[in-house]
């Protein structure tokens, strides 16, 4: 936020600040169902939760594990500067997992006027179980602009 | 299965109206400390005009508006077997407080894919091209659903 960020500074291999989030407590998910719109009971009710197949109940919305790795991620670029950032969903969360998320940068280009850095991102829980992978664009200004 | 003569189908417009206090809501749902999503004149001293979208806002309009379900029985995709197997966001302009966006899904893929484990799935891709009130491209999400068969 206050420390500005400039492309000639990021290197191919440099790691992101990595973020911890948790442990996750089912209030949570309570909160993100209202602020999203999501109320699947799948993240909300243990009984629906086990009745459909999880034996240990609710699972977290992937959506909200996302928005951990957003968290991240604009924590580090200006959020203006984000241009592209997709996800895979790799495995459920439960509520007491404490997720980390961690990311490389994998490239930097100059494209169509802006300058672009290109990053992997991960958020694994505390036993190292991967929940998302994913990747984000951004564009970064120049030092002499 | 997933209905494929459905590629290109477009569904009903989702309309949303921006609120500074639902982008503060969502970010406190995710714990989300940054200011510029919680204080408007954080935004503005960090170059905003006013409190941005965290990245996965549209969400929102798309869950609150309950298009997916609509997409999910008209495609006759098995409700209790679909995944959320991938989400992407393209962002071309900032989102703030007092712009109505409106996204109208489309269905951009149905294709059916064999597991390494040998089960057959259908990916679905849905894709939402955003616009704001002055009918500029703001973002875009695209959805992959997974149907389990």
């Amino acid at each position: 936020m206050g420390n500005e960020l400039y492309f000639e500074d990021i290197k191919v291999g440099d790691a992101l600040p990595e973020l911890s989030k948790g442990p996750i407590m089912k209030l949570q998910h309570v909160l993100y169902a209202g602020a999203s719109g999501d109320f699947n009971p799948l993240h909300t009710d243990d009984d629906f939760a086990k009745a459909v197949g999880m034996k240990d109940g609710v699972i977290s919305h992937g959506m909200l594990i996302m928005g951990f790795v957003g968290q991240a991620i604009t924590a580090w670029v200006p959020r203006k500067c984000l241009r592209k950032f997709g996800v895979r969903f790799a495995g459920m969360t439960k509520p007491g997992n404490t997720i980390m998320v961690s990311g490389t940068v994998t490239d930097k280009r100059q494209e169509n006027g802006e300058n672009l850095v290109f990053c992997e991102v991960v958020a694994r829980d505390e036993g190292g179980d991967v929940k998302i992978t994913g990747n984000f664009s951004a564009a970064l200004p120049l030092k002499r602009g | 299965m997933a209905d494929s003569t459905k590629v290109g189908k477009t569904f009903d417009p989702i309309v949303w109206e921006v609120e500074r206090g639902k982008i503060r809501e969502m970010a406190k749902a995710i714990g989300d400390p940054n200011p510029i999503y919680l204080d408007r004149d954080a935004a503005i001293r960090a170059g905003y005009r006013d409190t941005p979208v965290p990245p996965t806002f549209l969400t929102v309009p798309m869950m609150w508006s309950s298009s997916m379900p609509v997409l999910i029985n008209d495609l006759k995709i098995n409700f209790m077997m679909v995944l959320h197997g991938e989400e992407e966001y393209e962002y071309y302009r900032d989102i703030y407080p007092g712009d109505t966006i409106t996204g109208v899904p489309k269905v951009a893929s149905v294709e059916e894919k064999t597991s390494k484990a040998g089960k057959k799935m259908d990916m679905v891709t849905v894709e939402i091209l955003y616009k704001n009130q002055h009918n500029e491209d703001v973002a875009k999400a695209r959805t992959l659903l997974v149907e389990r068969k």
